[in-house]
């Protein structure tokens, strides 16, 4: 009967059981879940056990966006249950592929309702409407499900209306192995009453009560009242029962084994692999002069996980593709919303959002990559932005302030008016700090206030226009910033890039030599050989294509290293840089 | 200045730190090595308190044992709100010493199993726990009826009282007894509405909780 | 000989701790527990000490004279424990060269049970990126959460993990100074059930405090944690420190009754690693090299 009982749906909780920022702990045919309602209303039913180490979510914290475990703050997004941040590695995105397992939530008869392989829909019982039922105070028993069920057949009450009486005829409308619905009838009164039991385990059961009609005020409390006293003597005489009989052994839930690639012990950086998605454009807007906003919803299932510095590549129409940061705070995961801002030299991507696109089109985008990870070890951080730079800067400092650490977001524009997202930037009060209508001079000098005053364990983070980024990192080094401290975006590179030259390039661990000629690219020569390396802008900028260098004098023509890294001469980004010496061996 | 003869894993002496700590009373501590050096049963300590238990407080030399006892003490004389202790609400008064004395339960079920299993004491530990879930079973029915009455703590104030505190310590570890409290969650919410009370503190076994949602 | 219910020959030849010499009363029987058998053990007013199987006719508090008791198991009085074997131990229990020393405090911080496996146990003994969570304000503090890397081996002669070069940033970390500072640890595990920490002494930068957990498995699911301490300390009171150690141990028990599976699983594909794991990785291979089976899942062959 057990397992059976897996592929049908049963209460798990009760929707008072939800309260905001609360962790309600579950159990269903053995296994434990952790059961939170975020603050969109999301109810997420997982696993009980961070993936990490086995600890109890349960005994977590729900902050209305994202659960964190108790153990070492490992922090699991509403919705997708990805991890979203691993804080003994500051400076690591986490492979998104770290996620835990979910089971379905549906919320009926004011029960929350899940199932371990759920096929059909949750019961229909005849006479109970939505919103006009009365959830009854769940009552756990130690006795098996079909137990309680089979003396919830002899339950007598009284119909709301007749709570005084005493002669009530009760009738058993409908039952099965954990459903129960009577009606009760005196004189004119009558009430339907549908008992759901949970197997909570093989010898443990919650009986979960919904009445028909909605009952207000006093009279509310003591039908609840009524029903519980019942309730509660049924349980006495239901354990007492179960009591005489042997205890049948635990059911042993199996715990799913984590995927191959996430029992190794992942390298220092870790990119993502090539994946499309297809979602709806669900809103469209102008965000700001000149920007309009995009809100991309799942055409099925839900979004990756995604992290704060996160982009994805949208894939357009016109067979563009450009990349875009996700602007979205914690936990907001039933969308991405990006922000594109309409291009004077178009090569044909903005324009085509722009013009093109509209609300209810369908778009391809990649799953959410993160070359961008924002550090949450700092005392203090600074975000600077310039214009359409705002983006990725947008979802860190959302991601800061739902933890309430330190931190600034300075945000360079023209004008009011061409300040994006303000429902967004409004919610970061006092730490918002916009910077209108500055000549570069003014730029420069409010750059050097801003990265005055540098300490250890301060991190800045700039996104903007390729000259200010220049400025600002110039700056910051000129005022002592170490280069570990500065973090940076670029949109796009404008390097002119030299593709004139030919060298060997050697695949340590595919074990290839192949030649690169003038007029490609190493990530082109790959390809060709079958390589499958995962790519994004495909100009330098966004660090998807990033290899190791183990040998030879590496080219850089990216923007996306810093000038520690290219010193080192270890990493190289295969699309446009290219090698000095006459062959280069990457780790690949 | 308040001096507590305090344990640091003990439930009862939690109570005084929780409830000092909301009060912004300072005190200063002395450490008791209830085990395993059983200071508490040594000769200095009987003479302050001759039945070997803690905690005890000395406040200016009113020296004073039992935790519930030491709680209508502080709320009563440092509690400038009133509401921790409401000397002038006899109802509420009587309220509060039923839970008190139901605290007392508490400790005599979920902190005895707690001894078994973490000191290694000699007691019946089925019976603890039996007892300390027939308890748990009474406040989640009280608790669960009071939030649909509006009522957000055990007594029926609008504003927690040393019953709160009473009870919350021994509720919080009872785990580290064997007494799981999954069935009990109306109990699982009053426990997050404690630890989110201004000035609440930790003790070795009780996480805080996180922010609630700001109305 | 008497069949135990523990069949993991590796495990019943080693030595395990039962209780600390200074806690037990002379001449009177003590009742335990190890590895599902009732065991009970005595110490003589010269320190030494018997172990043997529990007898009906020598019950527990009763005195005894242990010079006079046959059928007793190995014994062995080291690092202030009473240690024994259900098997054929070694000749010797891994050594802690600083207990010698004569400067240091040696005490047992407390004997605590734990409804968990030692295996989950001693992990959790190896491990710093919990400290800001779960020792907050004491061993580590947000936001510095970060574990730098570590090196980890697994000596081959003496057959034990040692990580070395650990750094973990630690608010009031010395006496000296107001502000937080990384902290250096060395962490050993000599025993499949015993772990040994050495930590920069705040009194003495060129030495370092010793801090053990030894754990006595009752069951496999259940642990007795021996505390010992052989620390670097003029000023404190015994109790002083015995408080600090028991409030760290006291954090660190919630987070460890509510792991699940409670036994530690074996298969790497059980849970998730990541880089701060990496001595927790190597204990869990060495388990399983060793073919440990007692409080472990083992990973499907």
């Amino acid at each position: 009967m057990l397992d059976l009982a897996k592929t049908r749906w049963h209460p798990i909780a009760a929707g008072y059981d939800l309260p905001l920022r609360h962790v309600f702990h579950g159990q269903l045919l053995g296994r434990e879940f952790a059961v939170w309602r975020a603050d969109d209303g999301y109810v997420n039913i997982w696993e009980n056990r961070c993936l990490h180490r086995g600890v109890r979510l349960s005994i977590g914290i729900n902050d209305g966006r994202e659960l964190k475990c108790q153990y070492h703050g490992w922090r699991y997004s509403n919705r997708t249950a990805g991890c979203t941040y691993i804080p003994a590695h500051p400076a690591d995105a986490p492979a998104r592929t770290i996620t835990n397992r979910t089971f379905a939530a549906v919320e009926r008869y004011g029960l929350v309702w899940s199932a371990e392989e759920p096929q059909g829909e949750v019961p229909e019982i005849p006479g109970l409407a939505e919103g006009e039922l009365l959830a009854l105070r769940g009552i756990p028993v130690n006795a098996p499900a079909d137990v309680v069920a089979a003396r919830l057949k002899g339950y007598r009450f009284q119909p709301n209306a007749a709570l005084d009486g005493k002669d009530a005829k009760v009738a058993v409308e409908a039952s099965n192995d954990f459903t129960v619905a009577l009606r009760a009838v005196e004189g004119g009164a009558a009430t339907l009453a549908a008992f759901f039991v949970q197997p909570v385990d093989s010898n443990r059961s919650v009986i979960r009560g919904v009445l028909d009609g909605k009952v207000e005020g006093a009279a509310r409390l003591a039908v609840l009242r009524h029903h519980n006293e019942l309730l509660s003597a049924l349980r006495v005489a239901v354990e007492a029962e179960a009591a005489h009989k042997p205890a049948p052994a635990p059911l042993e839930p199996v715990i799913e084994r984590v995927s191959p690639e996430l029992a190794e012990m992942p390298e220092e950086t870790k990119h993502g692999r090539k994946a499309t998605i297809r979602v709806q454009v669900a809103r469209k807007w102008p965000a700001a002069d000149g920007i309009a906003g995009f809100e991309l919803r799942p055409i099925k299932g839900l979004l990756p996980t995604f992290q704060p510095g996160a982009h994805i590549d949208v894939h357009l129409p016109n067979g563009l593709i450009r990349q875009y940061s996700i602007t979205n705070g914690p936990g907001e995961s039933d969308s991405y919303v990006i922000g594109v801002k309409l291009e004077r030299d178009s090569k044909g991507g903005s324009t085509c959002l722009h013009e093109t696109v509209r609300e209810g089109d369908v778009l391809a985008i990649s799953e959410p990559r993160n070359n961008f990870p924002l550090r949450r070890d700092a005392v203090q951080t600074l975000f600077i932005a310039g214009g359409i730079g705002i983006t990725p800067l947008l979802a860190m400092a959302q991601a800061l302030k739902n933890q309430s650490l330190a931190h600034e977001l300075h945000y360079f524009a023209q004008n009011e008016a061409q300040l994006a997202f303000p429902e967004k930037t409004s919610t970061l009060g006092a730490s918002l700090k916009p910077h209108l209508g500055l000549s570069p001079d003014q730029t420069g000098a409010m750059l050097r206030e801003i990265l005055s005053g540098y300490g250890p364990d301060k991190h800045v983070y700039l996104c903007g226009p390729g000259p200010m980024l220049e400025a600002a990192r110039h700056i910051a080094a000129e005022m002592g910033w170490p280069e570990t401290a500065v973090h940076f975006e670029y949109f796009k590179n404008t390097n002119v890039i030299d593709d004139s030259t030919s060298f060997e390039v050697a695949l340590a661990r595919s074990c290839m030599t192949l030649t690169v000629p003038a007029g490609k690219t190493i990530l082109e020569v790959m390809r060709d050989a079958g390589i499958d390396m995962p790519s994004s802008c495909e100009q330098g900028a966004c660090g998807t294509c990033l290899a190791t260098v183990i040998e030879g004098e590496p080219d850089h023509q990216d923007v996306y290293l810093n000038d520690a890294e290219r010193k080192s001469g270890t990493k190289i980004m295969t699309c446009v840089s290219r090698a000095k010496s006459a062959r280069l061996v990457l780790d690949l | 200045m308040i001096t507590l003869y305090d344990y640091e894993l003990s439930g009862n002496c939690y109570k005084l730190r929780l409830l000092m700590g909301m009060l912004g009373v300072e005190w200063k501590t002395v450490p008791v090595d209830f085990y395993p050096g059983r200071e508490h049963k040594s000769d200095w300590f009987l003479k302050i308190n001759p039945l070997g238990q803690l905690p005890v407080i000395d406040d200016d030399g009113l020296v004073l044992r039992d935790a519930q006892a030491i709680l209508v003490y502080l709320a009563s004389k440092y509690d400038a709100s009133g509401t921790w202790y409401p000397r002038d609400n006899p109802a509420l008064l009587g309220e509060i010493s039923q839970w008190l004395a139901f605290a007392d339960g508490i400790t005599g079920t979920a902190s005895a199993a707690r001894l078994h299993d973490a000191l290694f004491y000699d007691f019946d530990v089925e019976a603890a726990r039996a007892g300390a879930h027939r308890l748990f079973r009474i406040l989640d029915e009280h608790l669960w009826f009071g939030e649909q009455e509006g009522r957000n703590w055990i007594c029926s104030a609008s504003q927690p009282t040393i019953a709160d505190i009473a009870c919350f310590p021994y509720i919080m570890l009872s785990e580290e007894g064997g007494i799981p409290r999954q069935d009990y969650p109306a109990i699982r919410r009053w426990c997050d509405r404690v630890k989110r009370l201004k000035g609440f503190s930790v003790m070795s076994g009780v996480f805080p909780a996180g922010p609630a949602k700001a109305a | 000989m008497t069949q135990t219910r523990c069949t993991d020959q590796v495990i019943l030849d080693l030595w395990h701790p039962l209780a600390a010499v200074s806690e037990l009363p002379v001449g009177v029987v003590v009742d335990t527990v190890l590895l599902e058998e009732r065991l009970s053990l005595a110490a003589d007013s010269a320190g030494k000490a018997a172990v043997w199987r529990s007898r009906p006719e020598i019950a527990a508090d009763n005195p005894v004279d242990i010079a006079a008791l046959g059928g007793t198991l190995p014994v062995k009085i080291a690092y202030g424990y009473v240690w024994t074997s259900l098997g054929n131990p070694p000749a010797d229990i891994f050594p802690i060269p600083e207990y010698a020393e004569a400067d240091r405090r040696r005490l047992n911080a407390a004997t605590l049970g734990v409804n968990v496996s030692a295996p989950r146990a001693i992990e959790n003994f190896l491990d710093m990126g919990h400290f800001p969570y779960v020792h907050t304000d004491i061993l580590g503090a947000e936001p510095h959460t970060e574990v730098k890397e570590y090196d980890v081996e697994i000596s081959v002669d003496r057959d034990e993990i040692l990580a070395t070069r650990c750094r973990f940033f630690q608010p009031m970390a010395s006496t000296a100074s107001d502000g937080g500072a990384d902290v250096d640890y060395i962490y050993r595990v000599p025993h499949p059930y015993c772990s040994v920490l050495y930590k920069s002494s705040p009194l003495d930068e060129s030495r370092l405090d010793v801090i053990a957990v030894f754990l006595q498995p009752v069951d496999q699911e259940h642990v007795r944690a021996h505390m010992m301490l052989c620390v670097l300390d003029e000023d404190n009171e015994d109790k002083v420190i015995k408080r600090f150690q028991q409030t760290i141990f006291g954090q660190d028990k919630p987070i460890l009754e509510n792991q699940f599976p409670k036994r530690l699983p074996l298969d790497p594909r059980a849970e998730t690693p990541i880089r701060a794991d990496k001595s927790a990785i190597a204990y869990r291979r060495w388990l399983s090299q060793k073919g440990v089976t007692y409080g472990v899942i083992p990973a499907a062959t």
